[in-house]
């Protein structure tokens, strides 16, 4: 591959705000905590970020929120860029940090989010979440907002594959068991799959425990170059592989319910690190939904289309399985301030590369992925991490 | 009320623009025009100002069959904000067209028992301001 990325940046810090319910926090607020506490992780001054990236916050009426997140901070970056990618945003953040360092044109980059969904929104802010997700003219006048656009997904793949209900609930029940191990994360009552299938439907075949929560929260990481990375860490965590992929804006132009870009966007990863599905250790997977991880886990690779839904009831996606996923408890039970959300993901697999995940740890994790999504599969974003033993 | 607040309290109105105004002057008189493109054959929905495969121009509107199966729904019990409140449950439709474009819509009725995959629609329009009309479609006997 040209001039590839692999193993030119590390990850050298991550921190967070505190998440859940944290009212009368500002997402600029939350976000500058969150980077203080990155750059403390890094042994870090604020004055060597050069580079700035973030998403939007929906509570927060700024346009460009990498820039007044600079000012908040007093920071004069010499490359900045607030993106827009709904779910996909984390992971397409730091594809892209990661390429500006090694093209040089930032040596030490801020990727940052927060947001404060669950105690933030003024009743004008929350108008304007719910309504610029879909189409004004083709989509919303129906009443769908993004929810259904993945629960229509999810619905054909029961009918094409005969994925049941309990086989999505299950997901949600091992990421709650996760977050019980997690501090900090929002829910941490254990649940069952009866639990799951009797709370309230949602949007069919969606009940409200197979949706991700509300939250406020922020969290920061820092990147910069391979020859500097060992300056503020032992553990640097590698960049390897970063791929993307953008298959349709509407979701009625989805070429296939079932199979999604992340087939290619996982594949260019892949490539780029010179691995496979097969050599992951640990897995970050974007969770709005239950179907949504199902769907994932046969796209990214870890098991046969159509078969995600026995993969995870016998236990494949936690401690001892093939591919332990969201090990934080992920946007189900961690956290899900918006965009923010998928930040967490990139911290938990950072921390269980490091292996300073405690009693989460996953023996031996070297190798990593984080795959992130949104707006009804449209927008996909993934990146494979490596600690120091696999670059 | 901010301008905004009472937005959310109405159902989100379509805004025509230079690329869709035909289709809803089409759905004004009940009918659903698609574009076919005299170029290359294309069927397609939404409306573009170019043919979305080979960026022709020559694209005609034909009103569709109203004809379809149902590709995937989704059957809605908590509203997307208070203008949908009154409606729900409904049943969001992803529609396939016999001509052969998708599309989302909404069922006609309630008769949630009835719905499943591949099963037969039709299309029906409703006004819903006196410039817009919305594409429906309810089941077939």
């Amino acid at each position: 591959m040209r001039n590839s990325l692999r193993g030119k940046v590390a990850i050298v810090g991550v921190g967070q705000s505190p998440t859940g319910r944290v009212p009368g926090r500002s997402p600029l607020d939350l976000t500058a905590e969150a980077t203080l506490n990155a750059l403390a992780d890094a042994n870090m001054q604020k004055s060597e970020i050069d580079g700035v990236l973030t998403g939007n916050a929906f509570a927060s009426s700024f346009h460009r929120f990498s820039v007044a997140l600079s000012e908040y901070l007093n920071i004069q970056p010499s490359y900045s860029n607030t993106l827009q990618v709904s779910g996909a945003t984390a992971g397409a953040a730091v594809n892209t940090a990661a390429a500006a360092i090694h093209a040089g044109l930032a040596d030490t980059v801020l990727v940052a989010c927060g947001d404060s969904l669950l105690t933030g929104m003024t009743p004008d802010m929350a108008i304007r979440a719910m309504t610029e997700s879909r189409d004004q003219q083709y989509e919303m006048p129906f009443g769908i907002p993004v929810a259904n656009t993945f629960a229509m997904t999810a619905h054909r793949h029961m009918k094409q594959y005969g994925t049941t209900s309990e086989q999505m609930a299950k997901v949600a029940v091992t990421f709650r068991e996760h977050a019980s191990r997690t501090p900090g994360a929002q829910k941490t009552e254990l649940i069952t799959v009866d639990d799951v299938m009797n709370s309230k439907m949602v949007t069919s075949p969606y009940h409200k425990l197979d949706c991700s929560l509300i939250s406020d929260g922020a969290a920061a990481l820092i990147l910069t170059s391979a020859e500097r990375a060992l300056d503020y860490t032992d553990t640097p965590i590698y960049i390897l592989g970063g791929g993307e992929y953008y298959s349709h804006e509407h979701i009625f132009l989805m070429p296939d319910l079932t199979q999604t870009g992340a087939v290619q966007s996982a594949q260019k990863a892949y490539d780029m690190a010179g691995i496979s599905a097969s050599d992951l250790d640990v897995a970050g997977i974007y969770d709005c939904f239950t179907g949504t991880v199902l769907m994932m886990l046969e796209d990214l690779g870890f098991c046969k289309k159509g078969e995600s839904g026995s993969f995870v009831e016998d236990g494949q996606i936690t401690y001892g399985g093939k591919i332990p996923t969201n090990t934080h408890g992920g946007m189900l039970s961690y956290a899900h301030p918006g965009i923010p959300a998928a930040w967490f993901h990139f911290i938990e697999v950072v921390r269980q590369l490091r292996g300073s995940c405690g009693e989460r740890q996953v023996d031996n994790a070297e190798l990593g992925i984080v795959h992130t999504l949104g707006a009804g599969f449209s927008t996909q974003a993934t990146t494979i991490l490596g600690a120091g033993s696999t670059r | 009320m901010s301008e905004a607040i009472k937005n959310v309290l109405t159902k989100p109105l379509p805004t025509p623009d230079g690329d869709s105004q035909a289709l809803w002057d089409g759905l004004k008189n009940g009918k659903l025009l698609l574009q076919h493109c005299d170029d290359c054959g294309h069927v397609q929905y939404y409306q573009q100002g170019m043919c979305r495969l080979c960026q022709s121009t020559k694209l005609r509107h034909q009103a569709a069959s109203g004809k379809g199966t149902i590709y995937s729904y989704s059957v809605v019990y908590r509203a997307p904000g208070p203008a949908f409140k009154d409606d729900v449950p409904y049943a969001v439709l992803l529609v396939q067209l016999e001509e052969g474009p998708r599309m989302i819509s909404s069922l006609v009725g309630k008769n949630f028992d009835a719905l499943d995959f591949d099963v037969a629609v039709r299309l029906t329009t409703a006004a819903i301001s006196d410039e817009i009309s919305l594409p429906y479609f309810e089941l077939v006997d």
